[in-house]
């Protein structure tokens, strides 16, 4: 008897939260390459997402990094100057493109 | 045709599609090989790991045998970087204003104890899970199958709680909203727009997802759930529902989980389809959970080929095997039904009778007849969604 009420107690107490004090996240180090412009990557993508959005993408042309980089800007409201538009540009087609500029 | 002279057509026929990309874009197999990471995440076991700020977390594919993904292996996915990093359960509180005759409030206990509790068991997958099959790389994560999982929730319809609220006659859309939030404030929120017709009673608002709470990442503490949709619209952490009468134009409903608007919603590489829909229903599918990909399997053993199939809610009728490269397909068992938007487990068994490699493929097919198309069938589009061609796992007989 004593079990059994020791396991409804149990199984009762899964349905409180789970989440009873903060949370954390880990943080995670990402194989980034580092280059001419890193810095500006650093300091414009990293405020809203990982390196890891940028290094799972796989090669693309220059086109597809400039689309995104717009999107940052556009819909997500990115704070980006014109300079920093152009060097992560580049350093995402150098180090993450396929060579193609299309 | 012997295997050898298979493998050789399929080697011509990869070579031409590989020349025709410049144009077309081809779809093949999406990526399975990636490994769970070393971290392991609040509540989670070690997943397939994409990003940690937002989290983006993979279910290894060989979880997908059973008809439930246990909460500590299923997927994450958030929008928006900044995740509150506690709730108080005791002061939460869901709004429900806009269009209604009474602005409402309710705590969490009043949710679990004012309105008629609802199960049901749904299939949670994200529009561009997959996408790693197609080529040129489609925007966004490179997803292998695991972007997805299937659970038992249980909450309140979202159609009693409207009920309560009381709509006002000009109602016609409905926006949630959860508690991520974004790095810049005028970052747009993570909102998603519905259309009232489009909310049955199917549509709840769960707190418990597998008979507990559910996992902090997968939107504790409410999350909406739209059974047979995907899941860009399953808002986690909801914490408000406005009511309007015009539709709000929004980033996140007007540009992103759209797929072109024309029969066999695909596109060329270099021409975007201009008009483009809302990916809404998902399509037939199954995944191969066991064997993986590379397995060595016995010689004359009796191996149990073990999956998943669902679809939008239409319900799967029956699931194929062929291990002979498709020119034959054997009729899988199907294990008991949990209800038409629950995944469908299935298993085939068999006797590798000669040895060295050997394909594995399933296809789906659901009460409406429609089936799973071969990988290459299914045409590139440039958000990678709704991938659901026919697994081909490869094993090697020994």
């Amino acid at each position: 008897m004593k079990k059994i009420i020791l396991l409804s107690v149990l199984a009762f107490s899964t349905l409180f939260a789970q989440v009873k004090t903060d949370i954390q996240v880990p943080y995670m180090p990402y194989e980034i390459k580092l280059g001419k412009g890193f810095d500006a990557v650093q300091a414009n993508c990293l405020m809203c997402h990982s390196f890891g959005y940028i290094t799972n993408q796989g090669p693309q042309p220059r086109i597809f990094w400039r689309e995104k980089i717009m999107k940052m800007i556009n819909a997500f409201k990115s704070p980006m100057s014109k300079e920093d538009i152009k060097t992560v540009e580049d350093y995402l087609f150098e180090h993450y493109g396929n060579g193609k500029e299309e | 045709m012997k295997r050898r002279d298979f493998f050789k057509t399929s080697i011509v026929a990869s070579a031409a599609l590989l020349t025709n990309s410049a144009t077309a874009g081809v779809t093949g197999q999406p990526n399975e090989t990636r490994k769970v990471s070393k971290y392991a995440f609040p509540e989670k076991r070690t997943l397939i790991t994409y990003s940690d700020r937002p989290p983006l977390l993979e279910t290894p594919i060989s979880v997908f045998t059973s008809e439930h993904t246990p909460n500590d292996q299923f997927f994450v996915r958030w929008h928006l970087p900044d995740i509150p990093t506690h709730i108080d359960e005791s002061s939460y509180t869901i709004h429900i204003n806009g269009l209604v005759k009474h602005e409402l409030k309710i705590s969490l206990n009043e949710l679990k104890n004012n309105f008629e509790q609802v199960e049901v068991s749904a299939v949670l997958q994200c529009g561009g899970n997959s996408r790693s099959a197609f080529t040129p790389t489609a925007g966004g994560i490179q997803w292998g199958s695991g972007a997805m999982g299937c659970a038992k929730w249980k909450g309140v319809r979202l159609k009693d709680l409207l009920q309560k609220a009381g709509l006002q006659s000009n109602s016609k859309w409905i926006g949630f909203n959860g508690l991520e939030k974004a790095a810049y404030f005028e970052t747009p929120n993570f909102v998603r727009e519905l259309e009232i017709d489009e909310l049955d009673e199917h549509v709840i608002i769960a707190y418990e997802m597998n008979g507990e709470d559910l996992p902090y990442l997968n939107g504790y503490p409410l999350r909406l759930i739209i059974p047979g949709y995907y899941s860009d619209s399953w808002v986690k952490m909801l914490s408000n529902i406005t009511v309007t009468d015009k539709y709000k134009s929004l980033f996140f409903m007007d540009k992103a989980y759209r797929i072109a608007d024309n029969a066999t919603e695909s596109e060329t590489p270099e021409k975007h389809y201009k008009k483009t829909k809302p990916i809404t229903v998902m399509n037939v599918k199954s995944v191969i959970g066991y064997p993986e990909n590379g397995a060595r399997i016995y010689h004359n053993s009796e191996v149990v080929v073990r999956g998943v199939a669902w679809d939008g809610g239409f319900g799967i009728k029956k699931v194929m095997v062929s291990i002979d490269n498709g020119k034959s397909w054997k009729e899988a068992i199907l294990k008991d039904n949990l209800g038409r938007y629950s995944y469908r487990e299935f298993r085939h068994s068999f006797k590798p009778t000669e040895y060295g490699k050997l394909n594995i493929m399933s296809k789906a097919i659901n009460s409406l007849g429609e089936e799973q198309p071969l990988s290459e069938k299914i045409g590139w589009n440039h958000g990678g969604y709704k991938y659901n061609g026919v697994q081909i796992v490869n094993v090697e007989v020994v």
